[in-house]
């Protein structure tokens, strides 16, 4: 059976591609992939983090949001 | 120097601090027309510091009350207002409740140093998080079968006390007499949950938040209000709701203060806002729509008497450069290409485009052509951070003299009532602040922000300033 592939291509822009490769001159950062990788995790991390934050049920939070509509807050 | 010298003392003498907070209680009401009404409070005025507090922006009770109790501006706390944009979704947002707050309240503050604090209904604090003390959360609770108190055990001690516990009452119903039921029973619940609490729980600080005071001023101003628009006259039904209502209030914090040792105890009556009449509302889309910033596939709904939300329009958002949410102040968001899904304005004319749709609301004229006083703030401007999800643009109408009405459908873009049930107020720039310390036996006046309450708070605890990231002074 053949190894799983552990790596995948994703298309960036080519200007922001030039903008990550400058931006990681001299530091640890050894390609814009390692850079693009970091920053994509982190940025999940953090949304994930957020996503942890759900604190209705989709039926409470259904009612809640009806009762600001009929409170004036939302709309 | 007789004053300082009394200031000094109550310092001194203080040990426990009750904060009275009542959701957009106004100076002109509280401390004027109605304090011949109100003998408990006006007694408890003749020997205290008090006068307007000046609330932040928006002046709505989710941020203002966490401005209070955090010092931190909406942008700091990433709040401003009842809902955010998920991301920057077109359609989606979320509610704000109290695991989006992440900064220090004054209670955090306290619980370091082990003081005990009890907190009833302060916005928001659903889900309730542990505290150094008791918690009850606010009207963002779904309703009284989830847990709403920290310890969970408490929920169970209220409902043997009061039955079902009531957050909220929504007001916008024409059934005026079932509100105003609601509204009687759900404070007079409150106060004894509160009573309940002072003397049976230990406390250092103990703030509560009652909102029905908001409420009733949205339900009933029209009916007590001689100058409003929809004033039914003198005689009508409702013409004494408002009064009697702070009449019932006055009851419920005299019984309270009977149980409070006023030796030991400073005691605080805040607000998060002012209130007054509302002229109507503006729908801020149907406008939007008129003046090309807004594109729609189906124009012919934009004005055919079929109230309908937003979310319900065929917008053509690649010719869209802005629309808005409706609310006691509009928040109104720019279609900006590469962090919309479909946007338009290029990053690089971001400002430009920005100041130019800031110009022409601001120029929108009321329904008889008179000029309006309507003013805009730009997030990034007004606050040290602008944090989450912040809107583009925070609109207040005539100065919040005429409230956003998000939806469309409406014949004409000034709506005499409001899109959504009746409703008679809006919030104004001044809440109430008043300050007693053990041993004051005369009045005087002050003003401050509500940026000043929490290192006034802590102040009176020992925790001295610069506080970390706070933007008032303590008064004290």
């Amino acid at each position: 059976m053949a190894e799983e592939k552990k790596y995948t291509t994703v298309s960036i822009p080519k200007p922001l591609y030039d903008k990550i490769k400058a931006r990681i001159e001299g530091t640890g950062f050894t390609s814009v992939s390692d850079y693009v990788t970091y920053v994509l995790r982190e940025v999940l991390a953090s949304l994930e983090e957020e996503e942890k934050e759900e604190v209705f049920t989709e039926e409470e939070e259904e009612k809640v949001k009806e009762r600001l509509r009929a409170l004036g807050y939302l709309d | 120097m007789e004053f300082e010298r009394k200031v000094r003392e109550g310092m001194a003498e203080t040990k426990k601090v009750f904060v009275i907070g009542l959701d957009s209680a106004p100076p002109e009401l509280l401390f004027n027309r109605f304090i011949e009404d109100m003998p408990n409070v006006k007694k408890l005025l003749e020997k205290s510091v008090h006068g307007p507090m000046q609330t932040g922006i928006p002046a709505i009770t989710i941020p203002m009350w966490m401005v209070m109790v955090t010092g931190k501006t909406p942008g700091e706390l990433g709040l401003y207002g009842f809902r955010h944009r998920t991301g920057y979704s077109y359609t989606d947002y979320w509610i704000a409740h109290s695991k989006k707050l992440k900064e220090p309240t004054v209670w955090d503050y306290l619980g370091e140093r082990g003081k005990e604090s009890i907190i009833v209904g302060v916005p928001p604090t659903y889900p309730p998080k542990p505290i150094r003390g008791h918690l009850v959360s606010c009207f963002i609770t779904p309703d009284a079968s989830v847990d709403y108190t920290y310890p969970r055990e408490l929920k169970g001690e209220i409902e043997r006390l009061v039955g079902e516990y009531i957050f909220d009452v929504p007001f916008r119903r024409e059934a005026k007499d079932e509100v105003k039921e609601g509204i009687w029973e759900m404070t007079e619940k409150r106060f004894e949950v509160i009573r309940y609490l002072l003397q049976e729980k230990e406390w250092d600080y103990f703030h509560f938040v009652e909102i029905g005071l908001d409420r009733l001023h949205h339900a009933f101003w029209r009916y007590f209000d001689e100058n409003h628009h929809l004033y039914p006259g003198k005689g009508n039904k409702y013409e004494n709701v408002i009064p009697d209502y702070y009449r019932l209030l006055d009851r419920e914090i005299g019984k309270t203060l009977e149980l409070i040792d006023l030796d030991e105890t400073a005691v605080f009556i805040v607000s998060d806002h002012g209130i007054k009449a509302m002229h109507g509302n503006f729908a801020v889309n149907q406008w939007l729509a008129e003046e090309g910033l807004l594109k729609v596939r189906n124009p012919e709904v934009l004005h055919d008497g079929k109230v309908k939300r937003f979310e319900s329009l065929d917008v053509d958002w690649k010719e869209t450069t802005a629309w808005g949410w409706g609310g006691y102040y509009s928040r109104v968001f720019l279609n900006v290409l590469g962090r919309e899904k479909e946007g338009k304005v290029p990053l690089s004319k971001f400002d430009k485009v920005r100041d130019e749709v800031a110009e022409q609301i601001k120029a929108i004229r009321g329904p008889n052509g008179e000029k309006w006083d309507t003013k805009v703030f730009y997030p990034e401007d007004i606050y040290p951070v602008a944090k989450a999800s912040k809107p583009d643009i925070m609109v207040y109408f005539d100065n919040l003299n005429w409230r956003a009405a998000g939806t469309v459908g409406h014949p004409s873009n000034y709506l005499p009532e409001n899109d959504t049930g009746p409703d008679d107020a809006n919030h104004s720039e001044f809440g109430v602040f008043s300050m007693y310390l053990p041993g004051f036996d005369e009045s005087k006046a002050t003003q401050l922000t509500i940026y000043d309450f929490a290192p006034t708070i802590l102040r009176l605890f020992g925790i001295e300033e610069p506080l970390k990231g706070m933007h008032g002074r303590s008064i004290l």
